[in-house]
């Protein structure tokens, strides 16, 4: 079908300024900005039965790790640029490395490093929900065992 | 004469029965004579064992069904994407939207780039794992439903996770 | 007398669907185990297998035998195998559905450290880190160690040269190795 030549005038106008709007848009949420990370480290252990009353938002996260016990040991957050480092110091030597990538369809790619004090224990590249965070869990400490809760929020 | 990396390079290929006879001649005399590049053999005749070990064991399939299914798609003369595409071919409209028809590409657009009408994801705070690399330790990932929780769990190997302080724990699970 | 082959494809040709349903049950379960060698999961692997051989049914009459129906054969399904593993959008890496699978493994891993758990850990780790690889060096790793086909072949089948078949085959082999190399 074949338009007549005023709606395809039209079409063509409101095609481009509609390109034009979306090329705006998209570039605005792609273009690099830093990212929040925001790291809670916590001990998770069998020891007692006490729930530390700060980790309130996390409970029914880290209930599922059955543990008896959990105790905020730290919380610490920094902007860090698209493709930067954020370096996070974890207890027992260890460090925390998060490098955003990307940020797209409200996803944050992150590359995610936990180092240990000679090699590196785990490299995760993974895609987060702007303001979501995922828990990263098992290095022993003080007779329990580590869990990194890992928020990630788009600036 | 060649040297070990230039040999390790073909040792392969030299397992594999792919070199030239002259090639293969070289390779065999330097890989008789360095034992660094026989263990290089041996290890690559390990693995390769344990590759065909692994894809071989994988369940094989009945044959009956498949070709009861193969037969039915055949019969239908379609590709299975076929379907999805005779679905997608919407009769035109009428052509007379002077104004509505390019006001509705515009509009569409514009919502489309501002997400209005892309499937609103839900509270979703699945993490979507690409990628993990734990340097030959266990890891486990679990994907909690209620919570919406991903969880990435770096197990104590067996020796103990002494890469930091020699710290271990007596706590179960066994870390 | 078994015929060949170019023989049944010579009958498919002329439309006899019995010798189509021959040269499948010849080659349904290589192409089957080569497919999930590439794509590890064992539904997608069929429906891939059967698209296979339902595009070999539907181009039978374009093939003049000038490589062998194998590799032809090989060439369709490794090519539909590619583009899946590319469009594929899921998370491949296996999920458990709470920590009690978690910590029983570790459980399990931490009771009994010999060839058995050795074993499972090996096959685990080698599958893993064989999907790790590009579709392309995974291709070669499986058409040749498992198919034991010749690089000529490979190449046949991938449409690049024997030097490419090599020098993804070594890499591809150097990639497992780093990876297993607790294990091996």
């Amino acid at each position: 079908m074949k338009l007549p030549g005023k709606l395809r005038t039209r079409a063509l106008l409101f095609s481009f300024l509609g390109i034009l709007t979306a090329a705006y848009l998209g570039a605005a949420e792609t273009a690099s900005q830093a990212v929040k990370i925001k790291i809670d480290t916590i001990l998770a252990s069998n020891q007692n039965g006490e729930f530390d009353s700060r980790l309130k938002p996390l409970e029914k996260q880290l209930k599922l790790l059955k543990y008896k016990s959990y105790r905020l040991l730290k919380e610490e957050s920094q902007n860090v640029p698209s493709q930067g480092n954020g370096s996070f110091q974890i207890p027992g030597g260890r460090t925390l490395i998060v490098s955003p990538q990307d940020f797209r369809d409200q996803q944050i790619a992150l590359k995610v490093r936990l180092q240990g004090s000679e090699k590196p224990l785990l490299d995760t590249t993974l895609k987060l929900q702007n303001k979501g965070n995922f828990i990263l869990g098992g290095p022993p400490h003080e007779g329990g065992v580590l869990v990194l809760a890992i928020w990630a929020t788009v600036q | 004469m060649k040297s070990c990396d230039e040999i390790r390079e073909l040792v392969g290929a030299w397992g594999d029965g792919e070199l030239s006879q002259a090639e293969a001649e070289a390779v065999r005399l330097h890989v008789e004579g360095c034992s660094a590049c026989a263990e290089e053999r041996r290890q690559l005749d390990k693995l390769n064992v344990s590759i065909k070990s692994v894809l071989a064991s994988q369940q094989p399939i009945a044959f009956e069904p498949f070709w009861r299914g193969l037969e039915r798609r055949i019969s239908e003369k379609r590709s299975w994407p076929a379907g999805w595409l005779d679905r997608l071919r919407m009769p035109l409209g009428r052509p007379n939207l002077a104004w509505g028809i390019p006001a509705l590409i515009g509009l569409a657009l514009v919502l489309y780039s501002l997400g209005v009408w892309k499937e609103q994801t839900p509270r979703n705070n699945f993490a979507a794992v690409e990628s993990i690399d734990a340097y030959g330790r266990n890891v486990a990932l679990l994907r909690e439903n209620e919570t919406r929780t991903t969880v990435i769990w770096l197990y104590q190997n067996q020796e103990g996770d002494n890469e930091t302080s020699g710290e271990t724990s007596d706590q179960s699970p066994a870390f | 007398m078994e015929l060949s082959d170019w023989e049944l494809v010579q009958k498919c040709q002329l439309g006899e669907i019995g010798a189509f349903q021959e040269l499948v049950s010849r080659y349904q379960q290589k192409v089957y185990l080569v497919i999930l060698g590439l794509l590890r999961n064992p539904d997608d692997a069929m429906e891939v297998a059967q698209e296979t051989f339902f595009r070999a049914y539907r181009k039978i009459k374009s093939f003049e035998g000038g490589s062998s129906f194998y590799t032809w054969l090989y060439r369709i399904a490794v090519n539909i195998a590619i583009d899946a593993q590319r469009r594929q959008k899921r998370n491949l890496l296996d999920f458990r559905d709470n920590m009690d699978e978690v910590f029983e493994e570790q459980q399990e891993v931490a009771k009994d450290p010999f060839a058995d758990v050795h074993e499972k850990e090996l096959r685990e780790k080698l599958l893993s880190a064989i999907n790790d690889l590009t579709p392309e060096h995974k291709a070669v790793i499986v058409l040749r160690t498992l198919e034991g086909l010749s690089y000529k072949d490979i190449g046949d089948i991938l449409g690049c040269s024997e030097g490419t078949v090599m020098s993804r085959l070594h890499y591809a082999r150097k990639k497992l190795q780093e990876k297993l190399r607790a294990f091996l």
